[in-house]
């Protein structure tokens, strides 16, 4: 996280001064060179950046209707609803003398009339018609300054309001999510100043309407949060994940109490293993007829539903420590997958077994030390 | 970036098959007799037959087998030394950026729910 950090801070000196130094109409070179220098600065950012910009380019239909490379539109995808918090206004003041671009810059546009019109757009906007507010860029514009002077006083001190109204406006429910890059948004602009963010305007027709105002903040903070949540979508896709694969989880929400519940579960799972080798090596002497048996009863499980799996004997049940983890609820989600799996793979195991009693197999190259080592490990 | 999930099945079979194989040969070794030095070896066998049957495609197997090459505290992890942390937790959670040990700690989940079912199954079958 540290060099993501550095990585960022250099990437946004680079991005102002970029921005600042073309001025002109050519916002789409000065969008494609902002991705290069994205995928430039900060090696490990390279993954996240292109894979957010993948993703924003493959997944968004802003970018599919309007210009590819317009870093506008890629602030669109990146800021989201992140923009509307933004604490320090003098990016909008950056943004009055640099509206020029209107041919390019049609979300440009939508984003100062968003601005202008707040309360009456915002259906349309939402809808993501970005092509239909052209025409009012000028009248947009123009009220935007007064606007935008009025609301730099408003969001200096309303930051939590802006949030709350956000939240209201925007059912989107990235909100908690938005929050937190919000938080930290606000404090890098205001720790980098303006120079660094030159770029955000980004105004996000189809998500908020809110924004943006906090005009061109640096392209780096755009890839930046592009970077971001693209992150916290991923994270919060594998939490999802997690909380399927862990019982009872259902019911819990919030990062933190999953995260508990998941090193719960786990610790109780390798405990459960501990403690299953301990009695496995008292009983050991009679693994020889094991084998066979084993596997026709691991087909007999992905058959028949795991009854057996739930008959656990009240003496083995009794002795067992475990917290209350239900046996049949994680034993029947790898069994259910897979019943008809179990047909063609009777065979594949029986042939598998017999070659690898007969060879002493060796599963693979980095595991060809595992046998050695667990037989030596003791010592 | 996430690679589908294990098919627990064949996961099951190859871990069976891979520990019954170590439990063999450790009961044929001398100097086990029923002490703590055959639970010790039977957990080092459970993890390692897991993690080979596993194969390197998953980090934390990877962690777990080059543990085993190292040499080093293969059984010094109990489960209660590690904190109450993720990355304690799941081998090879330290060296791993957020969301690739989110998505490792998944498949070592279903691999743990695996193993434990083969563990049951064999000690049902073994004293039923």
């Amino acid at each position: 996280m540290g060099s993501e950090g550095s990585g960022g801070r250099v990437f946004q000196h680079r991005g102002g001064g970029g921005i600042g130094g073309t001025n002109s109409a050519s916002d789409k070179v000065s969008g494609v060179t902002m991705c290069s220098e994205s995928m430039f600065y900060g090696s490990n950012w390279d993954p996240i950046v292109s894979l957010s910009q993948s993703g924003n380019f493959g997944n968004s239909n802003i970018v599919s209707q309007s210009e590819f490379a317009n870093p506008v539109m890629l602030e669109n995808q990146a800021m989201g609803s992140s923009l509307a918090q933004f604490h320090s206004d003098s990016g909008f003041v950056d943004l009055v003398p640099r509206i020029p671009n209107f041919g390019s810059g049609s979300s440009f546009s939508e984003m100062v009339t968003s601005f202008g019109h707040n309360p009456d757009s915002s259906p349309n906007l939402q809808k993501g018609a970005t092509q239909d507010h052209c025409p009012n860029s000028d009248g947009g514009m123009l009220g935007a300054s007064p606007y935008g002077k009025r609301k730099r006083e408003v969001q200096q001190g309303a930051s939590p309001k802006s949030g709350e109204e956000e939240q209201r406006k925007d059912p989107s429910g990235d909100t908690s999510r938005e929050d937190d890059e919000r938080k930290q948004k606000s404090e890098k602009g205001v720790a980098r100043g303006k120079q660094a963010k030159d770029d955000r305007s980004g105004v996000e027709p189809s998500k908020d309407d809110y924004i943006h105002v906090r005009a061109k903040r640096g392209q780096a903070t755009n890839s930046h949060s592009l970077a971001e949540r693209v992150r916290r979508e991923r994270i919060s896709e594998r939490m999802r994940l997690l909380q399927e694969l862990v019982p009872g989880c259902n019911k819990i929400t919030g990062k933190a109490m999953m995260l508990d519940e998941i090193i719960n579960y786990v610790q109780s799972l390798q405990q459960q293993v501990e403690f299953l080798s301990m009695k496995l090596a008292t009983v050991n002497p009679e693994l020889n007829m094991d084998i066979d048996r084993l596997l026709s009863k691991d087909i007999l499980h992905l058959r028949g539903g795991n009854t057996t799996q739930l008959g656990v004997p009240p003496g083995l049940s009794s002795s067992l420590p475990f917290p209350q983890y239900p046996q049949g609820a994680f034993s029947s989600a790898p069994g259910t997958g897979s019943p008809f799996h179990s047909l063609p793979q009777q065979h594949a195991w029986n042939t598998e077994l017999q070659g690898l009693l007969q060879m002493g197999y060796d599963p693979d190259p980095s595991g060809s030390m595992g046998r050695n080592g667990s037989s030596k490990m003791e010592l | 970036m996430n690679i589908q999930p294990p098919n627990s099945s064949s996961i099951k079979s190859r871990f069976a098959v891979k520990f019954v194989q170590a439990m063999k040969r450790l009961s044929k070794r001398r100097g086990m007799g029923d002490r703590y030095k055959r639970y010790r070896a039977t957990r080092a066998a459970a993890r390692v037959s897991l993690a080979a049957a596993v194969g390197p495609e998953r980090a934390w197997s990877r962690a777990v087998l080059r543990r085993i090459k190292k040499r080093r505290g293969l059984i010094g992890r109990t489960t209660t030394n590690p904190r109450r942390n993720l990355r304690g937790l799941v081998p090879g959670g330290k060296g791993m950026d957020y969301c690739s040990l989110l998505s490792e700690t998944a498949h070592y989940i279903t691999c743990l729910q695996a193993q434990v079912q083969v563990m049951q199954d064999m000690l049902h079958l073994s004293s039923p």
